[in-house]
């Protein structure tokens, strides 16, 4: 797959005359929508932070999900090769974390612990996930010749540390920083297809922080949000705000529905969209016009842009199977949410545990 | 990514700062009055001989304070959760341990000078005193005497006197006492 990559920059660096007035032009409107919808989700989280978050998660929650999948079956190699090991403890990772995380809610129903032992239950599961991020670093760190990537078992044990005397609130620290983990996905590919837009772009995430700071700035002295009915009283709980009682609610959704629209926005908009704007030059450089088949390779369903479905000894049909079950599964999650949103809203924040575990090993491969 | 990393620092010193709000005086919230939970009675008694000031209550008066206590809501501060769960704490040290342990190891390996190997030892050295520091508990002190030495004649003052306190479970008496508080006192 990085090969793939690299051949699209190749002909890039090949003819870039004809295309530097284009590319120029594209760069502001890049920098342009970035700033725009940033500031626009900045507005609507702060001015209507509940209503915002369930609609946003209504429309956007499975979709992103599906073009997460989508874009790792793409980053995925045909054959694991050197990267075997790493990716098995990836996948044995997620596996048992995904269900660990999942069976909790179960066991909580069934109050097969008593209350006082559920922080150091959370406590071993954030324990679980912080050794086996430590070592898949560790594991990545090998593949690189000129690196030393050990540290990250010290940081891991010291993070762990942490979570020992606080785990409710290294939960939900994982809730805030996983929208940022789309940021850095975004930055990964663009110095990978438009190495052009990376410093504009990087400039563009200075403006971040100054949207935060103004936000908690603007709503800590507002008072909190009416959390009486249970769909509101969930939102809250998700944001932190009994974690966190003096700070207004109002802060803590408003901020991280900004920090989720900004997640979706780079799953659903950005990434499509520069993978797409990095194929067309390809096209245009080896046939002039694009015509009918290079046009097809834009499109998001079309198999042949992924490499596990186009390889001669790739998974055609398990990659279309995995895809169709995904459209199957924002459907019904639409339904549910239709049907009764605040259980399906649960049900998914549990189970969507899977696509914040698979980042990180595929954030990884792309360091 | 410095500028942005420099942006993020700043933006969390502002978040920080922000709950200050040094331009606007926030009225002050009227002191709430504690509830009593438990009306018993306390006898204080110098003891030359004890080591430690010591607080016996009897077991029905601990059987009304448990009853009294179940109507009280918890209301627990982080702090306090913490210092609550002795397996938490535990497993926190070592892992602290562990990562300054890993850390030294790392340093000492990945770096050639001698400064820097000075640092490796001194983290391996951290780790090693943190680690007979909680086993250890690092509870040694003066004698609880020492703390209450001063009592008559704070007493006398009306000023309070603060030391260590013992609490002890003890078969009910016959004297009706509820609650004995023991306080060691030295001859002068």
């Amino acid at each position: 797959m990085e090969r793939t990559a690299n051949i699209d920059l190749a002909a890039w660096r090949l003819n870039p005359a004809p295309l530097a007035a284009s590319r120029h032009l594209s760069k502001r409107v890049f920098v342009c929508v970035l700033i725009s919808c940033a500031c626009l989700s900045a507005l609507l989280a702060s001015w209507l932070p509940l209503q915002i978050s369930v609609v946003t998660v209504f429309l956007f929650a499975g979709p992103h999900n599906w073009f997460e999948l989508r874009y790792f079956l793409i980053r995925l190699p045909v054959r694991f090769g050197k990267s075997r090991n790493f990716f098995l403890t990836a996948f044995a990772g997620i596996g048992f974390l995904s269900l660990a995380y999942c069976a909790l809610p179960v066991l909580y129903a069934f109050s097969v612990w008593p209350d006082k032992a559920w922080p150091t239950i959370l406590a071993s599961w954030n324990t679980l996930l912080l050794l086996w991020l430590g070592s898949l670093v560790w594991l990545r760190g090998r593949q690189k010749l000129r690196r030393d990537w050990s540290w990250a078992i010290p940081v891991a044990l010291g993070l762990c540390s942490l979570n020992w005397l606080a785990p409710e609130f290294f939960s939900l620290a994982i809730v805030y920083l996983h929208p940022v983990v789309a940021l850095w996905f975004l930055d990964r590919h663009l110095r990978r297809t438009r190495p052009a837009w990376l410093r504009a772009y990087r400039r563009c995430l200075c403006l971040l922080p100054l949207l935060l700071a103004g936000m908690v700035w603007q709503l800590t002295r507002t008072p909190s949000l009416p959390d009486d009915n249970g769909l509101f009283w969930r939102i809250t709980q998700h944001a932190g705000a009994q974690l966190l009682p003096n700070i207004s609610s109002h802060v803590l959704v408003a901020v991280h529905v900004f920090l989720e629209m900004l997640h979706y926005g780079v799953w659903l908009v950005a990434l499509p969209l520069i993978a797409r704007l990095a194929r067309q030059p390809v096209a245009k450089r080896a046939t002039g016009p694009l015509r009918p088949a290079a046009r097809e390779r834009g499109r998001i369903w079309d198999l042949k842009t992924v490499p596990l479905a186009r390889h001669p000894r790739g998974f055609p049909k398990l990659v279309a199977t995995a895809l169709a079950f995904g459209v199957l599964l924002v459907a019904i999650l639409w339904v549910g949410f239709s049907v009764d949103y605040a259980t399906t809203r649960d049900v998914y924040f549990t189970v969507a545990i899977a696509h914040v575990l698979a980042e990180a090993p595929f954030l990884l491969k792309m360091l | 990514m410095k500028q942005f990393f420099s942006l993020c620092i700043l933006a969390l010193l502002l978040a920080t700062a922000l709950p200050t709000y040094g331009d606007i005086a926030r009225p002050k919230p009227s002191p709430e009055r504690p509830k009593i939970v438990l009306h018993t009675s306390l006898t204080i008694v110098p003891d030359s001989k004890a080591y430690e000031g010591r607080l016996q209550i009897s077991q029905s008066s601990l059987q009304e304070l448990r009853a009294a206590l179940a109507n009280t809501p918890p209301n627990e501060s982080m702090a306090q959760s913490i210092a609550h769960s002795s397996t938490r704490t535990m497993l926190a040290g070592l892992f602290m341990f562990l990562s300054l342990s890993f850390a030294g190891v790392w340093l000492a390996r990945s770096v050639q000078t001698r400064g820097q190997k000075m640092v490796a030892a001194l983290l391996m050295g951290t780790a090693v005193i943190g680690a007979a520091a909680i086993i250890a508990r690092a509870n040694a002190g003066p004698p609880g005497s020492y703390y209450w030495r001063k009592l008559p004649q704070n007493l006398s003052k009306g000023t309070p006197t603060s030391g260590g306190l013992d609490i002890e479970i003890v078969p009910d008496s016959n004297d009706g006492s509820g609650m004995k508080l023991i306080i060691p006192m030295r001859p002068e």
